[in-house]
């Protein structure tokens, strides 16, 4: 037992502040989409909710309903529609209130 | 000891009158090499009962038309089938003819009739039978769970003990019942991937891969070979990291605090591995049915791994060499082969045993055999070295995969099933951290599923848990066992 303290100590402290430095991976990561307003129509928003697995996405009249707190960021609504929906890049979520999660997208594709 | 796996393939599938059901399973349970690996219903109007077993030639599976909601008692040939025919019975509402007792296994007590399932509700609800069988005399139950530590699955254990020796354990699994064979229904393959990856989160690469060759073979479909070269290079990743996560809760379960934060940075670099190589932490995403989707960045897995897994080893080693630690896990958890095999356990749990049951004998592991890795303890420590030596080999398979050429490629799908009434079915398998995964689909006519069985490689493995725990060990002896065996109680819900 006595080696495995030497062992901790010569290891020093190995936590640090968030983030230490920018993770190399993140590009890669999944991440929740970002959507792009302009492009949303009804019909396209509609096909959003249908191909989610989850219950991220709902429409409300001209409002597409987005609860990033159950987006697994699977990636499937951005390739269904990639004009009006992209990967967004970002993953740190974390918040104190859980409504902050809960995003309403305007539905502005139909506007002339 | 290490064994060279031999090459096995192909599925057979036959039908067995109801009548012959008896005596087929007490031929093929007594029947050399060969083992019950499944046993699962499906309901078309007619309830159709399959059995899956595994043997040196590749899977057998017999079909069976059960009418009068009754079968023979299989359990009693072959024990294996006793969790499957619980679960048969709560989502079928067939039973085994003696009228033996059932337990609950997979939905909860407030299941009503209502209560949406693969085919009929039970007329009566299944007993909980295990305490009124065990508690007696001076023995006591000693509830635990089902809200745990943190980051522990919900499982409720009924330790039953006079004291300090544990006399009999029994679980209630049913807390994470998800329904996700029953949300497959309906769906095409490509859709079903994302549930199927997430019956067992922590073998999602396995599963996916098993379910995956199950709707390729139901479509008579085959993934070009770099496609499965990639599937194993993030088979073998899964391993790794599972392996690593394993040896973290040895040391939580042994009080050594050093050693665990040890195994937890190896494993956190093996985590990130898989996010800089494949775009996902625990590698969700990769398979899909017909190919990949995503293809390694093979530099940094060429640069990373090695230090990654020279993290894990070094851990490994330090832990090896602490005798508190090694005195723990020797003659804790025993299994012997017998056990394993009558109970038709599967991956570490069965190979620290002795038995070289090993599902990665084809597809890309027939050109690069795995090298078996065995143990004759059948204990907790047994089982330790099996993971060590399981994690050298896929780090070298990895290499070899690596050097083969991987790519995110795919097969195309037909846009609808064969058409072929009856014949639009398949068989897949992978071997999880956690040992053989099986999946089977059946496709309708428009390539959509009618049913779909996934069988972790979990649900086999608790089966023989609570034996293990039964062999003369005491309290702080179960999460030591519980961390050997790696199990999760998502993967039995399902």
């Amino acid at each position: 037992m006595p080696l495995w303290f030497i062992r901790g100590l010569r290891r020093g402290v190995v936590t640090t502040r968030y983030p230490a430095r920018p993770d190399d991976s993140a590009a890669r990561l999944p991440t929740p989409p970002a959507f792009r307003p302009g492009q949303l129509t009804r019909e396209v928003a509609d096909r959003l909710v249908a191909v989610c697995p989850g219950p991220a996405l709902s429409r409300r009249d001209d409002t597409l309903v987005f609860d990033v707190g159950a987006c697994t960021g699977c990636g499937r609504c951005a390739e269904a529609a990639p004009d009006a929906v992209a990967s967004s890049g970002e993953f740190e979520l974390a918040t104190t209130s859980r409504s902050v999660l809960i995003k309403e997208i305007p539905i502005r594709g139909d506007e002339p | 000891m290490t064994t060279q796996a031999a090459a096995i393939r192909g599925t057979v599938t036959t039908r067995v009158p109801a009548a012959d059901l008896e005596k087929v399973t007490a031929d093929l349970a007594k029947a050399p090499g060969t083992r019950l690996a499944d046993m699962f219903a499906s309901d078309g109007g007619i309830t159709v009962l399959r059995l899956v077993w595994a043997r040196e030639s590749g899977y057998l599976v017999t079909e069976t038309e059960i009418e009068g909601g009754q079968y023979p008692a299989l359990s009693d040939i072959a024990p294996a089938a006793f969790v499957e025919e619980c679960e048969i019975y709560e989502q079928f509402g067939i039973r085994p003819a003696t009228g033996k007792p059932l337990n609950r296994l997979m939905l909860p007590p407030h299941a009503g009739p209502d209560f949406p399932r693969l085919g009929h509700a039970p007329a009566q609800p299944p007993q909980e039978v295990h305490a009124p069988h065990t508690v007696g005399g001076q023995a006591f139950e000693f509830p635990f769970g089902p809200v745990r530590q943190v980051g522990v699955e919900s499982l409720y254990y009924g330790l039953v003990t006079s004291g300090e020796e544990v006399v009999d354990v029994y679980l209630f699994t049913w807390h994470k019942h998800r329904g996700v064979e029953w949300r497959l229904r309906g769906t095409t393959p490509r859709q079903a991937m994302f549930f199927a990856e997430r019956a067992e989160g922590l073998s999602a690469v396995a599963v996916g891969w098993a379910f995956a060759a199950a709707a390729e073979a139901a479509l008579g479909v085959a993934p070009p070979p770099a496609a499965d070269r990639t599937r194993a290079v993030a088979l073998e990743l899964e391993r790794l990291y599972n392996h690593a996560a394993a040896m973290a809760a040895l040391c939580q379960a042994t009080g050594l605090t050093v050693g665990q934060s040890a195994a937890e940075i190896a494993l956190e670099r093996l985590l990130r591995v898989n996010a800089a190589a494949f775009g996902h932490r625990y590698l969700f995403g990769v398979i899909e049915p017909g190919g990949t989707a995503r293809a390694p960045d093979v530099a940094v897995l060429r640069r990373e791994l090695p230090a990654a897994y020279g993290e894990l080893r070094r851990a490994a080693d330090a832990l090896l060499r602490t005798n508190s630690f090694v005195d723990r896990l020797e003659a804790c958890g025993i299994l012997t082969a017998e056990h394993a095999r009558r109970l038709g356990l599967v991956g570490p749990v069965a190979r620290a045993t002795g038995l070289t049951v090993d599902a990665r004998r084809d597809g890309p592991y027939a050109a690069h055999p795995v090298t078996v890795v065995t143990a004759d303890g059948g204990d907790v420590f047994a089982r330790f070295q099996v993971m060590l030596g399981e994690a050298a080999e896929s780090v070298r398979l990895i290499g070899e995969f690596l050097d083969a050429g991987t790519a995110a490629e795919r097969t195309a799908l037909p846009a609808k099933g064969n058409g072929e009434p009856g014949s639009g079915s398949g068989l897949g398998w992978a071997e999880s951290s956690r040992g053989e995964v099986l999946a089977w689909v059946a496709l309708d006519e428009n390539g959509r599923i009618t049913r779909a069985r996934l069988r972790p490689g979990s649900v086999r493995n608790w089966r023989g848990f609570d034996d293990a725990c039964r062999s003369q060990n005491v309290f702080t002896d179960i999460p030591i066992i519980e961390a050997s065996f790696w199990l999760t109680a998502a993967g039995l819900a399902r």
